[in-house]
């Protein structure tokens, strides 16, 4: 199987590869926001996994959600209700936004899950914010600690730094194989990419996308040339959209996705203390819009734009995600004022008015060819 | 009887929109005009802070509220949209951007265009980031206090504490930076010492609604909230709720009800449909009258002026907006409990994840510990496009003969 299978294979597959893992004693614990330090769950010898929805119905959970949340964690809510999570050992919690902050409560109370830590997310990354997450972290670990009966050396901390940098270090590499005309790797497949490693342990997959670069250039079906285009939004469960984008002749070469390049972007200085630098790493990373520095994200869409060759970009954000929802407007004027055609779209993860979608998307990359 | 009959009318309330809010958005433009600073402020801050700084504090929610009470919400709502904003967010944010938008004809003269902005995390995503819109679009400073959500419910943790009033550090710098004044912590404890007070009126006056037939339904209470909201440290409120708790304590005396047949006595969660305000009119024809409101418990906080910053992290940190749902839940049950309640009204607010995710989970609790049930309402604070009045009425005639069923 080429690797790029062995990653769709993994996402498809992930609850029986995380119950694989559980059937080596070893814990799993779920997490739910880019901003959870997974480098101190992996040092306590645990595997953390993404809490992941999908397109399916959520029939379980919308009789405990309203239809003004976000759909991605009301889809998250139902796997957890149809019992899709019942391997999991933990699952740690975020307010870095609303919907997720409200997740808390329900999850608490209808998922049975024994161990559940919220992290308390700063908003800012001043240095007064950086104190309190620092010291949230230290509280954070001491839970695992206590919860799992383990200890967190410094030395753990650093082993899991090593790794996740290394992993985040190949991503890149991953990614920069699409600044090639055409890209050497689809959008739908880096999307994918990136998925399968919130998923298994950073070492093997470390050991997957080593195999990915070597191989990449022998593959029999590569991408064609399209448009080459920039995606941005939250999270994407699967590449459904991105497929969709890519068979109406678009070429997503980039994103500024919490699945995609936010998530793995920045690495944690290793040379620093190991809590602190961590720390220090999440606060500061290319931010998610429910900061108050979504300037730095911006930034980052606009060289992501440049470092990619990007001739048009596609703002999907899901419904109901209001971070996302007040800073879209901006973003798609700055896009736009750089020259770049930009197409503003919003979607639900049950893909509901897809054809509609569809229509607006083939229209979108139509008329920039037309302008080529 | 017509519906507006059935209540009878305070004589504290009467007249109350052209007293004070009209008064209060006149001074406010005209200390605009005057140089004096104005800042434009979001719920959950702790503007006892801008008080002690002589700035003129300005509420874009309630402005938004003034204007769906006006009916001239969902136009500046549109206006919004037609910058891009979606028309799934909070409808106070998108009424106040598209005031901001060049529209005409606004109700007093639209808000003064702040020095400054302000707000805290504590209330929602919504309220930070439609601030951040505005201070970009005004190209004014915004200041965002960034404070630790209140992971317990019910009892606050000393890091939590410190951490709040070491963000109160940073806003005094901010303050001292904009303004050009130093800051003085006695002024702040006048300020907060005048606060206190208000609150503790304000809670007086929520007491005497425990009073079977209760003397003050939703819809005064909706109105007289505003010095609660928005100038707690300040004499015209400690004024007005004087006497405003005289009125009430005159009435539960001679037990005297808001209405005549006080047959259903309710609580009411979150905000009013302020475009609609006539709808608790409607409730009353139904022998149904609000005797609490969550909303009118949340804002009330004492202050102990011995600990100026602390206390003010103890008012404002565990609001259940910032905390997990032990602290809503408390609220509720106890409003249940001590205004003898039969029913609670759960409105979500289309535009609103912190008000509408977790309401089933309140329903759950609050009938599962009294026995009391809940309907749960879609509606919306200021856009009544999401807003099916139709429907709303099905449903509240039939909880209200669910309610007349269990006697």
């Amino acid at each position: 199987m080429h690797v790029l299978e062995q990653f769709r294979t993994l996402l498809s597959t992930r609850h029986k590869v995380a119950r694989n893992w559980k059937s080596q004693n070893k814990a799993v614990v779920g997490w739910t926001c880019t901003y959870t330090p997974e480098e101190i769950i992996h040092a306590a010898d645990i595997l953390p996994v993404r809490i992941l929805g999908s397109s399916g119905s959520t029939r379980l959970a919308d009789a405990y959600c309203p239809d003004n949340m976000c759909s991605f964690c009301r889809s998250c809510f139902d796997a957890a209700l149809k019992g899709d999570y019942d391997y999991l050992d933990g699952y740690v919690a975020s307010n870095s936004c609303d919907n997720r902050g409200k997740m808390y409560d329900l999850w608490r109370r209808h998922a049975e899950i024994s161990y559940i830590y919220l992290i308390n997310t700063p908003h800012t990354n001043t240095e007064r914010a950086h104190a309190f997450f620092y010291d949230e972290l230290v509280r954070f670990k001491k839970s695992l600690e206590k919860a799992f009966q383990t200890a967190i050396s410094d030395q753990s901390l650093r082993t899991a730094i090593k790794v996740y940098n290394e992993n985040r270090t190949l991503l890149k590499k991953v990614y920069d194989m699409r600044r090639e005309d055409p890209p050497l790797i689809s959008g739908a497949e880096a999307l994918e990419t990136v998925l399968s490693s919130m998923l298994i342990p950073k070492e093997e997959h470390n050991k997957l996308l080593n195999r990915l670069l070597r191989e990449v250039s022998n593959r029999n079906n590569p991408p064609r040339s399209g448009v080459r285009l920039l995606v941005s939004g939250s999270i994407m469960n699967d590449a459904e959209l991105l497929k969709i984008v890519e068979a109406a002749g678009g070429s997503v070469v980039a994103d500024d996705l919490c699945t995609g390049s936010r998530y793995f972007w920045n690495l944690v200085d290793s040379d620093a203390k190991p809590l602190h630098a961590i720390a220090r790493r999440y606060l500061d990373k290319v931010p998610c819009p429910f900061t108050y520095q979504s300037e730095d994200q911006f930034r980052h869409v606009m060289d992501m734009t440049k470092r990619y060759d990007v001739k048009g970009a596609i703002i999907f954000v899901l419904k109901f995600c209001d971070p996302h929802l007040f800073d879209a407007p901006l973003l798609k004027k700055e896009l736009e004022s750089s020259g770049l055609p930009v197409l503003y779209l919003e979607w639900e993860q049950a893909m509901t008015g897809i054809a509609q979608l569809r229509t607006r998307i083939e229209a979108f990359i139509e008329m920039i060819r037309g302008v080529d | 009887m017509s519906a507006t009959e059935t209540r009878r009318r305070l004589q504290t309330t009467r007249g109350f929109y052209k007293n004070y809010i009209k008064t209060f958005y006149e001074s406010a433009h005209r200390a605009k005009k005057e140089d004096r600073p104005v800042a434009w402020v979001a719920s959950t801050f702790p503007v006892e802070m801008l008080q002690a700084m002589d700035v003129i504090p300005i509420w874009p929610e309630n402005y938004a509220s003034v204007c769906a009470a006006r009916q001239v919400s969902v136009r500046l709502c549109e206006a919004a949209e037609r910058e891009g904003f979606s028309k799934d967010l909070c409808s106070y944010a998108r009424c106040v951007l598209g005031s901001i938008f060049g529209e005409k004809d606004l109700p007093e003269g639209g808000l003064p265009k702040p020095d400054f902005l302000v707000a805290s995390t504590g209330a929602c995503d919504t309220h930070f980031k439609w601030f951040q819109v505005a201070s970009r679009r005004l190209n004014r400073p915004f200041f965002l206090l960034d404070i630790p959500y209140d992971t317990t419910g019910i009892e606050l943790k000393g890091y939590q504490v410190e951490h709040y009033a070491a963000q109160l550090e940073g806003l005094i710098s901010f303050l001292e930076q904009q303004t050009g004044s130093q800051f003085d912590i006695n002024r702040l404890k006048e300020v907060e010492s005048l606060s206190d007070r208000t609150s503790k009126l304000w809670m007086e006056i929520q007491d005497y609604r425990k009073a079977i037939p209760t003397p003050m339904g939703a819809r005064d209470a909706f109105s007289a909230i505003f010095f609660m909201l928005c100038i707690p440290g300040s004499e015209m409120a400690i004024e007005f709720y004087g006497r405003l708790r005289d009125e009430l304590k005159e009435l539960v005396e001679n037990e005297i009800g808001v209405i005549e047949d006080e047959r259903y006595r309710l609580v009411w969660d979150n905000l009013p449909m302020w475009f609609n305000l006539n709808f608790f009119d409607y409730l009353n024809s139904l022998g149904a009258v609000i005797v609490a409101e969550t909303f009118s418990h949340v804002w009330a906080g004492n202050l102990d002026v011995s600990k100026p910053l602390e206390s003010l992290a103890r008012k404002y940190l565990p609001n259940f907006a910032n905390a997990v749902v032990e602290r809503r839940i408390d609220l509720l049950l106890r409003l249940v409990k001590d205004w003898s309640v039969d029913g609670v009204v759960l409105p979500t607010n289309r535009g609103c994840r912190m008000m509408s995710v977790g309401m089933t989970v309140l329903k759950d609790v609050i009938h599962e510990k009294l026995g009391v049930p809940s309907l749960i309402l879609d509606v919306d604070s200021s856009d009544w496009r999401n807003y099916n009045e139709a429907q709303v009425k099905a449903e509240i005639e039939a909880f209200i003969e669910m309610l007349s069923s269990r006697g």
